[in-house]
């Protein structure tokens, strides 16, 4: 880690960040080249890598055709054969084109090949709901391929760690999967200059409070803390954790926190039922946790239903604010 | 004679309905068999025809939930002079507790523990083994009567916490040496003396003797059994003033021992006034209770603090600190909190002083804040015909301090009067 650089920090956006940290490992590593639809002269769906094209040419800011599966299989072979490829979705939806390459080839060769190669690949999903794409283009399957051993998968929660985290992915010599949030792409914060990494596998506590723990991911991150200042002046304070990785879930932070609290909320814009709340709560229940547990846990996650088009369904599908602080004062005074 | 308009029975099951909209404004007039409100029920939604006729009065608002056969509005004949319902007091307190306090549906009130299932948080299990508590033996206070880790600690201090902090006579203050009988009064539920300092200013070259409640401001914290434990030492205490003839103050919890002192000593009680008395009817709104004794920082006191009154300005962050300041003892609180697990279990009052009210004999007011969160009002409104009742307007559960020149007026009044 670049000591120095770390030292000195500035306000810029979430898809900003992903910029310098892709910039930093195009100038620093001749082996990493960025692939997607439209991230050359355009720029990305996104914007997210902007005039890279123009500083490091077609050959390392690849646009490739639309064929997701195709392309997907290009940089999974790239990838096996000494590149390090970092592959950008239009829209985490389309990773269904491209399953095959991501779960049955990336996830599995390392282990089907005795571990004599591995597969250095990060893919990067435009996530999530609040653009008024509607069902095709707005969903947060991040579940999915938490659920595909080989795999590994983040969702930052702020820019710092969107830039922490591509920069540690691109160090990890297994597939990282990266979800970042659409609607956190415009979302500025403190990042600092340089390289650096963020830990994968680590969650970080945005805040502590002893009376409810919230396990968030994503933006539900920032609506959590967003709850927990207005429960702090009705005397709640929460814990808010950003759990960062879903997969390898940092347990130990869930349950630190969990074992102070004794109560547990976990929101996340994923499908509530099989998602990753699920995963939370059965860590507490089947963990020493769980005999510090002084109500039910709370799951908030996303509607059994596709994301609507109409801008007030479509906000209804997944938490918002006013229901993190329902459930939390429900599960502070005992009413569940 | 007013007729009632009285919540029907429309099917077998039906023990409530809510009233969706009136078909009548208030004070018009009503033929027999005119459609006059609908009402909803688990099962269906139906409109209710008049059985008389009369000008509609004192409807209850929409939305209410009703038990069947309480009044939901008066019929007046003409020329009769519209006068305020009268309620029997089973149907108004079930009444208010629609109006007033949106009961969690699942409390433990109504639910019937199995026997070999006690329901318990893991945490509450955890504490209970670690401590070598009978889970069975402890009276839970979360949902469906589920014992959490704050019952098991309210437990632990029931039982003796230290013999020099358990025992010993109640402290009693002779604050202001006067002329004539003294007034005694007697705080609320974790409150002190300290809250009647504002009264005391206005009740001049009277004498004035505090006493502080057992596990209250310097007064000694034994565990209790129940309503009549606590009230036996509040009486020795009363006993031990050996002064003849008292006027007793009581506010809220204060209230009820008063009533219960009146009852058992009557010839040493020369006038009674209650300030928001808990005792006459079951709804108390028993998460600030709780709150307020589980609260260790000033900012997790004070939002409680407020529900206390109906101007919330009063209760700045200085209040919430000095207040907690008076609740620095960890054993005071623990000792209050257990308090609060026997005497206002599952959020109601487990000890009933209607009966007591009334065979007052002694002239009596009754003194209650009209925005009262905490013990509803609408209690007060089974004081004898020979009672005075003071209602204020914009008070909350603390008249005493909100109001507090008024109250002591009150006092005086009734002190020097007789009502």
């Amino acid at each position: 880690m670049n000591v120095e650089g770390r030292i000195a920090s500035r306000e810029i956006s979430y898809a900003e960040a992903i910029r310098e940290a892709m910039d930093i490992a195009l100038s620093s590593d001749e082996r990493v080249v960025l692939m997607g639809e439209d991230i050359g002269v355009y720029g990305g769906a996104f914007q997210v890598t902007g005039d890279l094209v123009h500083k490091y040419g077609e050959e390392r800011v690849i646009d490739t055709p639309i064929s997701e599966l195709g392309a997907a299989g290009v940089a999974v072979g790239a990838a096996l054969t000494g590149l390090k490829p970092i592959f950008e979705f239009q829209f985490s939806d389309f990773a269904a084109l491209a399953m095959e390459q991501i779960v049955n080839q990336a996830a599995k060769l390392r282990f089907m090949l005795g571990g004599e190669v591995s597969v250095p690949l990060v893919m990067r999903f435009p996530a999530g709901s609040g653009t008024g794409a509607a069902a095709q283009h707005s969903q947060s399957i991040e579940a999915w391929l938490g659920h595909v051993p080989g795999l590994k998968v983040v969702q930052p929660a702020t820019p710092e760690d969107a830039k922490g985290l591509l920069l540690a992915a691109l160090e990890d010599p297994d597939p990282v999967m990266i979800f970042e949030h659409k609607l956190l792409y415009k979302k500025k914060g403190h990042v600092h200059k340089g390289h650096y990494t963020t830990p994968i596998g680590t969650a970080a506590v945005r805040r502590t409070g002893h009376d409810v723990s919230i396990v968030a991911t994503s933006i539900m991150v920032q609506k959590s803390l967003e709850a927990a200042q207005t429960l702090s002046s009705e005397g709640i304070e929460a814990e808010v954790i950003d759990l960062r990785t879903i997969r390898p879930m940092d347990r130990e932070s869930v349950l630190t926190s969990v074992r102070k609290t004794g109560r547990l909320i976990c929101v996340y814009e994923g499908v509530k039922t099989l998602g990753v709340g699920a995963e939370v709560s059965a860590m507490v229940a089947e963990s020493d946790a769980f005999d510090f547990l002084e109500a039910p846990i709370i799951r908030l996650g996303g509607a059994e239903a596709p994301v609507p088009y109409n801008p007030d369904l479509e906000k209804a599908v997944v938490p918002q604010v006013p229901d993190i602080l329902r459930a939390a004062r429900d599960i502070w005074s005992g009413r569940i | 004679m007013a007729a009632e308009v009285i919540m029907p029975k429309v099917d077998m099951d039906m023990t409530a309905g809510k009233i969706t909209v009136w078909h009548v404004d208030e004070g018009g007039w009503v033929n027999k068999g005119d459609v006059i409100f609908e009402i909803e029920t688990d099962k269906a939604a139906m409109e209710v025809e008049s059985e008389a006729e009369g000008f509609l009065h004192f409807r209850l608002d929409e939305g209410n939930e009703v038990p069947i056969g309480a009044p939901v509005a008066w019929l007046f004949s003409k020329g009769e002079e519209v006068e305020g319902p009268v309620t029997s007091p089973e149907n108004l307190a079930e009444v208010v507790t629609v109006e007033k306090f949106e009961a969690p549906p699942n409390t433990a009130f109504f639910s019937i523990e199995s026997i070999e299932g006690q329901r318990a948080t893991p945490k509450a299990r955890k504490l209970a083994r670690d401590t070598g508590i009978d889970l069975t033996t402890v009276a839970g206070t979360g949902p469906r009567g589920r014992v959490q880790a704050l019952d098991i600690e309210g437990h632990s201090a029931n039982a003796p916490l230290s013999s020099e902090s358990t025992e010993g006579p109640l402290a009693i203050n002779h604050s202001k040496v006067g002329e004539g009988d003294p007034i005694v009064l007697l705080h609320g539920f974790a409150s002190d003396a300290l809250s009647w300092r504002l009264v005391e200013s206005v009740l001049e070259n009277l004498n004035v003797i505090l006493i502080e409640l057992p596990g209250h401001g310097k007064s000694p914290k034994p565990g209790l059994r129940d309503f009549a434990d606590l009230v036996s030492h509040v009486q020795k205490a009363f006993d031990a003033l050996a002064t003849g003839r008292v006027h007793l103050v009581g506010h809220s919890l204060g209230g009820a021992i008063a009533l219960a002192l009146v009852d058992s000593r009557p010839e040493n009680v020369a006038s009674l006034t209650l300030i928001a008395p808990a005792g006459l009817g079951p709804e108390v709104n028993g998460d600030v209770l709780h709150g307020i004794c589980r609260a260790n920082e000033a900012k997790s006191l004070e939002p409680w603090l407020k529900l206390l009154v109906h101007d919330e300005s009063l209760i700045t962050e200085r209040y919430a600190r000095l207040a907690l300041r008076s609740r620095e003892d960890p054993v005071l609180r623990a000792a209050q909190l257990s308090y609060a697990n026997i005497l206002f279990s599952d959020g109601i009052q487990a000890f009933d002083l209607r009966a007591e009210l009334v065979r007052v004999k002694v002239p009596t007011k009754i003194i209650w804040g009209k925005n009262d969160q905490i013990i509803p009002w609408q209690h007060a409104l089974q004081a004898s015909g020979n009672m005075a009742l003071h209602l204020f307007e914009d008070i909350g559960h603390m008249p005493h301090i909100e109001a507090a020149a008024a109250v002591g007026k009150l006092i005086a009044d009734n002190v020097e009067n007789g009502i």
